[in-house]
């Protein structure tokens, strides 16, 4: 575009345009006027592979590659090595009627967890249980339907926990927990990973044929 | 609050270490019975286990201003944001059949047996037979520090006169170190040997959460016996208590603050570094 300019003013020999065509080449070649253009959106400094900064805002490469949760089941023994016992895997249940309560409980737990480094495998919630309250009637035989009472669960799994420290998180925990939940704490098991998968009546009915 | 638990816990690490080269195989603490080494080369400490019985809080604490200002603005928050439940869709529903049977001046067929209204007096009235628990009991008025019903909302923690020597000296409740038992087992003989009442306590683990270190005065030291090393377990108390009313004054539940009062200097630093009061 300079050129062009160049060769439509060189008929004239002027001062004045030559000084004209010069400050032209020094705006475009020198310094990005951001500011006197009006914008960084009109920058024209785009990151192009010929640039220094090519790859810029890359950072995938730097951090840990996470593992990829594969639908199976993943089974963990217990550690116990030596003098550092380590427990396996361990679920904190976090059991309450009001739902909002148990939810906040189970963030703290996972926020302290997070805090003191102990690795969380997971965090879910069991299927919710209703409660019928039924009372008798203040005159006559009759039972009728109080009210309606749902439990929440939610479970904590932990893995990595070392026995001194386990005692004083047990404690921690025991303590900060809020009025209306209930604490439990214990090691994961089959039957607690059985119990969250649903029951499967069609296969159930094939093996009981096959039996 | 987590650092000085760590700070204390790698502290005590290295004791064990010395202990291990130096007693080899009296060490209990891995859950294993061992059997000891001969005596003129075991270690010049004698072993004691310690048990700090928490009675855990029964009550939550009181809100600060604060903290009930929040909660108020919280619940209200929570009031002009929720939808209506179906309670509050009957009374409305409710409301509006009786505003119309007044409007048109003829009886409906079909009335409620009971109405809204009905129900939330019947309501009212169990509510108001409830009687909540007193918060300061008894107890915390006497000042009685031999009950178990003071202070509701804090750990309460036993304490018992002991004769050393010549003296008499509060400390929690210890025993010595038996060869062919684990430190843990120490202090679960300690508490079965406490009262005659079946104390209840469940121990939250098998590694002790602190240690205290002293030397015998210089008249009681032997060869053989320098000093005495106590490995405190923690244990929360389930059910069970002494017999009331106490005999002598032998034994006091108190929480952390007034340990001081009871308990020496050098024994009250190292206690209260595993006490945990929140």
């Amino acid at each position: 575009m300079n050129g062009g300019l160049g060769k439509v003013l060189c008929l004239r020999n002027d001062p004045v345009f030559k000084q004209a065509i010069s400050l032209f080449r020094c705006r475009t070649f020198g310094e990005n006027p951001i500011c006197s253009m009006g914008g960084f959106l009109l920058s024209t400094r785009r990151h192009y592979k010929s640039r220094p900064t090519h790859g810029i805002g890359r950072y995938k490469h730097l951090i840990q590659a996470q593992e990829t949760r594969k639908k199976g089941k993943v089974e963990v023994r217990p550690i116990n090595v030596g003098t550092d016992y380590e427990y396996g895997v361990v679920n904190v249940h976090l059991i309450a009627y009001d739902m909002a309560l148990a939810e906040s409980c189970a963030q703290h737990v996972h926020n302290l967890c997070n805090h003191y480094s102990i690795k969380v495998e997971e965090s879910y919630a069991m299927p919710t249980k209703s409660t019928e309250v039924l009372r008798l009637q203040d005159q006559g035989n009759k039972m009728f339907l109080d009210s309606v009472l749902t439990t929440h669960e939610r479970v904590v799994q932990i893995s990595g926990l070392s026995a001194t420290f386990a005692e004083i998180f047990l404690e921690i925990i025991r303590s900060n927990l809020p009025e209306g939940v209930r604490l439990l704490v214990k090691e994961h098991t089959e039957e607690d990973f059985k119990g969250r998968l649903k029951a499967r009546p069609e296969l159930e009915e094939l093996l009981s044929k096959l039996n | 609050m987590a650092a000085p638990v760590r700070r204390s816990l790698l502290r005590v690490a290295p004791r064990w270490c010395r202990l291990e080269r130096r007693s080899a195989g009296l060490l209990g603490v891995r859950g294993l019975a061992v059997e000891a080494a001969p005596s003129p080369r075991g270690s010049p400490w004698r072993l004691l286990g310690a048990l700090c019985l928490q009675r855990p809080p029964l009550v939550s604490k009181p809100l600060t201003p604060v903290q009930e200002e929040m909660a108020a603005l919280l619940k209200q928050i929570e009031l002009e944001r929720s939808l209506y439940s179906d309670h509050e869709l009957r009374a409305l529903e409710e409301a509006q059949r009786l505003a119309k049977q007044k409007a048109d001046l003829y009886d409906e067929a079909d009335q409620e047996i009971l109405l809204v209204q009905d129900v939330e007096d019947m309501w009212e009235q169990t509510f108001l037979q409830f009687k909540p628990g007193a918060r300061v009991t008894e107890a915390d008025k006497k000042n009685d520090q031999s009950s178990l019903q003071r202070k509701l909302d804090r750990n309460l923690i036993l304490l018992v006169k002991e004769k050393l020597g010549d003296q008499d000296i509060w400390m929690l409740p210890q025993a010595e170190w038996q060869p062919g038992e684990t430190l843990r087992g120490t202090a679960e003989r300690v508490l079965a040997t406490l009262c005659e009442n079946n104390i209840e306590a469940k121990f939250l683990g098998n590694a002790p959460c602190g240690h205290y270190k002293f030397k015998f005065p210089q008249a009681v030291r032997t060869e053989s016996s320098l000093g005495a090393k106590i490995f405190f377990f923690k244990a929360l108390l389930q059910s069970g208590d002494f017999p009331q009313p106490p005999k002598q004054s032998r034994h006091v539940w108190v929480c952390k603050e007034e340990l001081g009062n009871y308990l020496k200097p050098k024994y009250l630093a190292q206690v209260s570094r595993f006490l945990l009061d929140l």
